[in-house]
Parts: structure tokens; C-alpha cells; sequence
């Protein structure tokens, strides 16, 4: 019982430090586009008072389930926060005894199952766009990091995830882990949605697609969602493929891990402030053949290199 | 070939058809065609002689010679000969036969010439409105001298729409517009898409009518007209300006100080700039390249702020008149010019060489919305569309005017007739546009910048004018009037052509592809739509207005309709 409060009690930590870290990560990344761009750009603060204001919004209902429209907002940031109930922050995953790599991916998929049922229900034409577009990149892209944490599993020979994370994709062999790493760094952009592949919502092509009837508090829940995105990846990311930080100290290892998540997010920012965006039929291709590398990498490993 | 030689070619041929010609000069030729041959005499001009077309307009002529008339107006690029097919018509029966069959470039002056003067064109493609609101009433024509400018009809029917065309069978419709903020002008286009391939579309457009021909020909006078043109596009503005001065100057036998043509060249090439490097700015943006277009808007700056120190404002530099220009060119602005070019110069260099070898800008950009050499030929496509697709056609160098016949330059053209080539056609014509200003500066005689003419000018006389606008030939005819103004005046700004061509350019394409291509023409929807409406709704005619003209005319009241 002890130790159901500790997990707990670790648990919101997790959760409260994502909700406050990751504004401040989409913060940055904005900051540091303008810097790239030769603007000033917003105070790096900028995003909390914009998730705030969209909060305190008249809640408008448009569109033709407005029950539907609200639940899938209220999915999309649950699933992604659910998630970060299984990274480890504070050098440990809170929650990691209670579920296994199976679940999580689940509750990534469910994060894109939000968006499409937020344009299904919305029913404009250019949500039903955006969603076809979630639906091509989702089926694509969810296999390729699936595969990255089976490869991890079957390495380190269980789907526990404390077991999966901490760099067991190298163990038994190094070739197919390091070549992994190369594939979801890659395919990185895509998981986040960043530009060159923020095909979904394409601003300038399909008008925000999915989003586009939605405004206020639920618009205001789907932006969250999408910058706890970012720092779920890039949690995952350092998860699974840096060795486990251990220097004994609890509060340097989260310092450690947070600094590799930001470094991530930097990654992130340079990449899509210098890219120009793919097209939906380019960007499926581009996964489909990270998919392939990825599966090769898969069965390199079963080979034990 | 010069002008005289032409009109022997299309004598030889026709017997009959020709009712009467008039030469300006070497450059300019009018004929005046019998209604019935209208249609064999356009198509040898168009097909056998190889002319490219570039307006038809439709002249309420009814106080002069007792009926209408319409020109239709072909350029001759390769012989500097502008040419204008006019054909007189009753004022009991206005119809003509159409031309559009032939030349598919023509149907949207078909269709506004019936729209705005009743004017019918007999076997029109596409009889639909082009211009005219929905609700607009069906037999009143706007542009009719006996309409005054600021009517508004008490049968304006709120409740009708426009009709489209159904959807062709396995189509859904994608509707872009009437507003899409990519594009940040009103038009609308209705796609018909299978999954994310467009398969057709509709364009429904003029929606932001603001009556500027109709206000020309009644309200305003010759000197007053320039700032008015700028007023039709917020960024070729003085390319506007200067296309109507030169108009009014050929038709009333002008010349222009020899100073002030080098002044209009080096404002027209400073426009460019801005245009190209806005544009470069505004393509980025839709491919979702917002770094290119931040640098673009940043490297742009100075090239505003140069503009402001010479004219005064960042843009519409107001700076025609007939015969001159309003403003001088001092040697202390010509040193920060200069300096101000070669800046440019180095940091286009290095937008040059980053777009040159972008992967990511290849890949969305080539083989999307391909023009062919025949599409240019019939819809006459203009600009950078044109000369991407490897059609060399430059009126700077085709049809000289203010000081280009004086200055070295090059015509860049592309192959591929893609966005890809329409990018560096653009990106590389900033370098020419520096090179011809650099040349303006050192040439420039000294001298008056304005040789105001001395005597009221001739009424009735005839004016073509083609300009390079940044996105292509703009065409401006006159015909002069009484009362200090102009008795018909028509603006046919490039992408009253391009946008033709669109619904053929983005046949098969995906969705995606649709913002780009359509940005790859520039298109200038507020050039396109300088229509002859007065906006009751906005009462925005106010701003254009001298309060005495209003005082002229009390009893019309203008009418500030509220929204349903």
C-alpha cells in the first residue's frame, strides 16, 4: 500500500511536470524559430498565457456532434498524459508495474484516434481532409514505433517497461539499436508533427484540417495535447534509447533527463524552421520506407547483431 | 514588321472587312472591322499571324457614333505592334459574333463586356456572370454612360445565388473560398476532388468590386486617374499609374520628359522588387517554409523603406501624371538607392543559392500546376508563367516604353512551365531589375520631370499600353473624352489572364497543390476585380472621392446598405 502512494504520489509529479514543462518547450521552440528567422519572436511565456486565454473562452458549439467534439478533446490531452505516467522523469516510471509496452502504444494510437474522431465529428470538408491525411500517417507511422519498442522488448526480453526502456535496444548487439535510433530520428518530425511533416493540419493548404471548427477551451485542450506530444516523444525517445541515467543523485538524474528532452526539442525546432513541408502522398512514402529500414533493423537484431 | 506593313497583310487577305484603320504611329494599330468578318479576321491575326491575345473591351459609344463598339486587342512581341480590332455596333442590336471559340483567352471579356454594357456575344462558351453580383438586376448594365456611377438598383435581389455547376459524377466538392487565409483576397473556387485529386473546378471571383473604370469615365480627370490606377493593386500599383499616363500620352501625342521616363523606370523596377521578393516571401509561406518567407520579408524591408524616402510612402508612390512625374530622383537618394541595391544584391545571392539546392521546395514544386506552350498561346498567359514555360515574351523589351529601350537586360525564361521554374524565373529576375535601376541611375538627363500639356486634349483618340508588371503584361486602352476625362479607360491586369488558366493548371493535381499553384501566378485578385460596381455596402467610393463631385450631383443619394 506504501508503495501504491509513493507511485502515486510520483505519478502527478509526472504529470504536473509535463503540463508545465511542455508549454515552455513549445516556448522555445517558437523563441528560438524567431531567432532563426531574424524576428524577436513572443516572450518565451507566450504559450501558457495563450492555452489560458483559449481556457477562459466561450466554450462555442459548431459542428454535428458537439458531445463527440468535446470528449475527443478531452481524449487527445488524456491520452497523451497518460502516457507520461509511464515515462521515467524522475529516473523511474511511476506507473511501469501496472502496464506494459502493449498498453502504450495503445494510448499513443488513441492520441490520433482523438484528432480523427475531432474531425469526424466537426464535419467540415477540410477536416475530413485532415483526418484522411491522420489516418494515412497514422497507419504508417504507428508500426515504425511499435517496432522500436519490440525491438526493445525482444532485446531485453520483456514488454515490462522498465525493462524496455534504458537503452536495452542495444543490448545483444549494437548495430540494429544504433540503426534504429537512426529511424526514429528521422521519422521524429512526423511523430510530433512538426513541420516538414505537419501534413495534418497544414495551415496553408487545409487550414488547421481537423482543428479548423474548433475554437475556446476545446481548441485549447488539443494544443495542449499537441505540445504534451512533443514532450512525451521526446521523453520516450530519451527513454528508450539513452543508457539508463543513474549518477545516484534522483534530482540530477531528472535534471539529466530533461536536459536530453530538450536537446530533442531543439532538434525538433532546427529541422522544422529549415524545411519546407512534404506532401501527404511524399510523407507516406518517406515512413513507408523508414518502416522498412525499421523492420530490417528487426530482424538484423533476431540475428544478435 | 511595322504597323503599316501589318494592315497591308490583313488588306491582302480581307476584302471588305476592313471599314477603316488608323496608325498612330509604327508601334500602334487600329482597324476598324465589319461586325460579320470580326471572327475570320481574329483568327487569322490570332492563328496565321501568330498574335497573342490580350483584352477585349466593350466602349459605350452611343453619344459619339450613335452605337456600341468592341475592340479586341492582340500584341504583336516579336514586331512592337500592339493591335486593337474595333467593331461598331448598332445601338439597337449590341451583338457580336463570339471570338471565344477561337481564342479561349477572350471568354472572360466576352463575358464581361455583356455583363456591364449589354453587349452580347453571339456562341459564347460560357454564358454565365462574371462580373455582376448574384443579385445584381439582369438588364442593367453598370458601364452604360446613361447608368450613373453611383446607382443603386431598388431590384437588387439579396436571395439569388450564383449557379454552380453540379459536381461531375464520383466528386465531391472541396469549396476554396469565398475566404481562405492563405490567400487573403476574397475569391472562391469550388473544386471537384476525388480522395485529393482535384478533378475540375469552378472560379466565381469579382467580389470586391470597387468601380474604378466606371468612376474614371464620369467622376475623376485625366491627372486625377493616376492615383486612382495606383489604387487598383495594393502592390503593381504604380505599374497601374504609369500603363494609364502612357495610354493617354500615345492617344494625345505626349512625349513625356525624357528625365521623368527614366524616374517611371527606376519606380517600376523598385515595384518589382518588392513584388518578387514578397513573393518569393508568400510561395515559402504555402509550402510551409516560414523561415525563407521571414528572411524574404526581412531582406525585402529596405526596398520599402527606399520607396518611402523617394515618394513619400512605402508603397503607391503616387507618382504619374500625363507627361511626367510628380517626384525627382536627387543625387542624395540616388547614393542611398545604390547602396541599398547592393545589399539587396548580396543577400539575393544567398536566398539564390539556398532555394537552388532546396530538396524539400524541388519536390513540391516541380511538375505541379505545369502550363504547356499551347495553354500560353490560348490563354494568353503572361510574365513569369509564360516565360517558365519558355514562351519569350518581356513587354519591356517587346514593346519599350519609358526608358527601357535605353538600358541593357536580359529576359529570364524557365522550361518546365511548373512552379518550380515560375520560382526561379522570379528569384533570378531581381538581379535584371537591379541591373536596369543601376543603369537608370548613371544614364538619367538632366531636365524637367514633367511636360505638362499646354491645350485640353483631343476627344475621341485611341491609347494601347502595355507595361511588364511584376506578374505580367498589364494593358491599359483609352479612348479619350470630353470634360478633362477620359471616355473609356480599361484595365486588364495580368492575372485577368492567368487566373484563365487555372481550372486547367490544377486538373489531376492533389489539394496540396492547389494554394501553391495558384500563388505561383501572383494572382492579384483586386487588380482583377477593379470592376465598374460601385461598393454600396462599404460606401467605400468615399475615400476616392472629391467632395464636390458629390455636391455636383445631389440628388443621388449614396445608399449604405446594412448586411442581412
Amino acid at each position: 500500500m506504501k508503495h501504491l502512494g509513493f507511485s502515486l504520489l510520483a505519478a502527478f509529479i509526472n504529470i504536473v511536470l509535463a503540463l508545465i514543462v511542455a508549454p515552455f518547450f513549445e516556448g522555445l521552440m517558437r523563441k528560438i524559430t524567431a531567432i532563426i528567422q531574424s524576428r524577436k519572436g513572443p516572450p518565451i511565456f507566450q504559450p501558457y498565457m495563450d492555452i489560458a486565454k483559449l481556457l477562459i473562452k466561450e466554450d462555442i458549439e459548431v459542428g454535428h456532434a458537439p458531445i463527440m467534439q468535446r470528449f475527443s478533446a478531452l481524449l487527445s490531452l488524456g491520452a497523451m498524459l497518460s502516457v507520461v505516467l509511464f515515462i521515467p522523469l524522475l529516473g523511474f516510471a511511476p506507473l511501469a508495474r501496472y502496464a506494459d509496452s502493449i498498453l502504450m502504444i495503445y494510448l499513443l494510437s488513441l492520441a490520433g484516434i482523438a484528432v480523427l474522431l475531432a474531425a469526424l465529428s466537426a464535419g467540415s470538408t477540410y477536416s475530413i481532409v485532415g483526418m484522411s491525411r491522420e489516418m494515412m500517417a497514422m497507419m504508417t507511422l504507428e508500426p515504425l514505433f511499435a517496432v522500436a519498442v519490440i525491438m526493445s522488448a525482444v532485446k531485453a526480453g520483456s514488454l515490462r517497461l522498465d525493462a524496455v526502456f534504458g537503452g536495452a535496444v542495444y543490448s545483444g548487439g549494437i548495430i540494429s539499436g544504433v540503426c534504429l535510433l537512426g529511424v526514429v530520428l528521422f521519422a521524429f518530425q512526423a511523430f510530433v508533427g512538426r513541420a516538414p511533416f505537419d501534413v495534418t493540419e497544414a495551415e496553408t493548404e487545409i487550414m488547421e484540417g481537423p482543428l479548423i471548427e474548433y475554437s475556446g477551451p476545446k481548441l485549447a485542450l488539443f494544443k495542449y495535447a499537441h505540445m504534451v506530444k512533443l514532450f512525451v516523444y521526446a521523453g520516450l525517445l530519451t527513454a528508450i534509447f539513452i543508457p539508463r541515467i543513474n549518477t545516484g543523485m534522483r534530482a540530477l538524474d531528472a535534471v539529466i533527463f530533461l536536459a536530453c528532452q530538450t536537446a530533442i526539442v531543439l532538434g525538433v525546432t532546427l529541422i522544422a524552421a529549415t524545411h519546407a513541408r512534404y506532401r501527404i502522398d511524399q510523407a507516406v512514402r518517406y515512413y513507408a520506407l523508414l518502416f522498412g529500414v525499421a523492420v530490417c533493423c528487426l530482424i538484423v537484431s533476431l540475428v544478435g547483431w | 514588321m511595322k504597323s503599316r506593313e501589318l494592315l497591308d497583310t490583313i488588306n491582302a487577305r480581307f476584302v471588305n472587312a476592313v471599314l477603316r484603320t488608323d496608325i498612330p504611329d509604327d508601334t500602334r494599330l487600329i482597324v476598324h472591322v465589319r461586325r460579320e468578318a470580326l471572327k475570320d479576321v481574329a483568327r487569322y491575326v490570332f492563328r496565321d499571324l501568330d498574335a497573342r491575345y490580350c483584352v477585349g473591351i466593350g466602349i459605350d459609344d452611343r453619344e459619339n457614333s450613335g452605337g456600341f463598339m468592341v475592340a479586341h486587342d492582340f500584341a504583336f512581341d516579336r514586331d512592337n505592334i500592339l493591335l486593337s480590332l474595333l467593331v461598331p455596333m448598332p445601338a439597337d442590336d449590341p451583338t457580336l459574333p463570339s471570338i471565344s471559340d477561337i481564342i479561349a483567352a477572350a471568354g472572360w471579356s466576352e463575358r464581361e463586356m455583356r455583363d456591364l454594357l449589354g453587349i452580347t456575344a453571339i456562341g459564347m462558351i460560357n454564358p454565365k456572370r462574371l462580373v455582376l453580383a448574384d443579385g445584381w438586376p439582369d438588364n442593367l448594365h453598370p458601364l452604360r454612360k446613361d447608368v450613373p456611377y453611383n446607382i443603386s438598383p431598388a431590384d437588387y435581389d439579396e436571395t439569388k445565388t450564383y449557379p454552380f455547376d453540379e459536381p461531375p459524377p464520383g466528386t465531391t466538392v472541396v469549396p476554396f473560398g469565398p475566404f481562405h487565409p492563405t490567400l487573403d483576397e476574397p475569391e472562391h473556387f469550388r473544386l471537384f476532388v476525388e480522395g485529393e485529386i482535384i478533378r475540375g473546378c469552378e472560379y466565381r471571383g469579382f467580389m470586391v468590386h470597387r468601380g474604378i473604370e466606371k468612376l474614371a469615365d464620369s467622376v475623376m480627370t485625366y491627372n486625377e486617374i493616376p492615383m486612382l490606377a495606383e489604387r487598383i493593386c495594393g502592390i503593381c500599383g504604380c505599374v497601374h499609374a504609369v500603363t494609364y499616363a502612357q495610354a493617354v500620352e500615345q492617344a494625345a501625342c505626349i512625349k513625356p520628359s525624357p528625365r521623368s521616363e527614366y524616374i517611371r523606370t527606376i519606380m517600376l523596377e523598385i515595384e518589382r522588387l518588392h513584388s518578387h521578393t514578397l513573393w518569393v516571401g508568400l510561395a515559402s509561406h504555402i509550402l510551409g517554409f516560414d523561415t525563407l518567407f521571414m528572411q524574404s520579408f526581412r531582406i525585402r524591408e529596405p526596398i520599402m523603406w527606399i520607396a518611402e524616402k523617394i515618394s513619400g510612402n512605402r508603397k503607391t508612390y503616387a507618382l504619374c501624371l500625363i507627361g511626367g512625374v510628380r517626384f525627382e530622383i536627387t543625387p542624395d537618394l540616388k547614393t542611398h538607392l545604390l547602396d541599398v541595391l547592393k545589399k539587396l544584391e548580396t543577400e539575393w545571392t544567398a536566398v539564390f543559392a539556398a532555394v537552388k539546392g532546396d530538396k524539400n521546395i524541388m519536390a513540391r514544386s516541380k511538375g505541379v500546376g505545369v502550363t504547356t506552350k499551347e495553354m500560353v498561346k490560348n490563354f494568353g498567359l503572361l510574365g513569369p508563367i509564360a516565360r517558365a514555360t519558355g514562351v519569350d515574351i518581356d513587354a519591356r523589351r517587346d514593346h519599350p516604353y519609358a526608358a527601357y529601350d535605353k538600358v541593357q537586360f536580359d529576359v529570364v525564361t524557365g522550361e518546365g512551365g511548373d512552379v518550380w521554374g515560375r520560382i526561379v524565373v522570379r528569384v533570378l529576375e531581381v538581379f535584371e531589375s537591379i541591373k536596369i535601376i543601376r543603369q537608370c541611375l548613371n544614364q538619367m538627363p538632366e531636365g524637367p520631370i514633367v511636360c505638362e500639356p499646354q491645350s485640353e486634349l483631343p476627344n475621341g483618340r485611341i491609347g494601347l499600353s502595355s507595361v511588364e508588371a511584376p506578374r505580367g503584361e498589364a494593358h491599359h486602352f483609352v479612348i479619350t473624352g470630353k470634360n478633362n476625362r477620359p471616355h473609356r479607360w480599361r484595365v486588364r491586369a495580368p492575372t485577368y489572364q492567368n487566373l484563365q488558366a487555372i481550372p486547367d493548371m490544377i486538373k489531376d493535381q492533389r489539394i496540396s497543390d492547389m494554394t501553391i499553384t495558384l500563388g505561383s501566378i501572383d494572382p492579384c485578385f483586386s487588380c482583377t476585380d477593379r470592376m465598374e460596381i460601385v461598393d454600396i455596402k462599404t460606401g467605400e467610393m468615399r475615400l476616392w472621392q472629391p467632395e464636390n463631385s458629390f455636391k455636383a450631383q445631389p440628388e443621388i443619394k449614396i445608399s449604405v446598405r446594412k448586411r442581412p
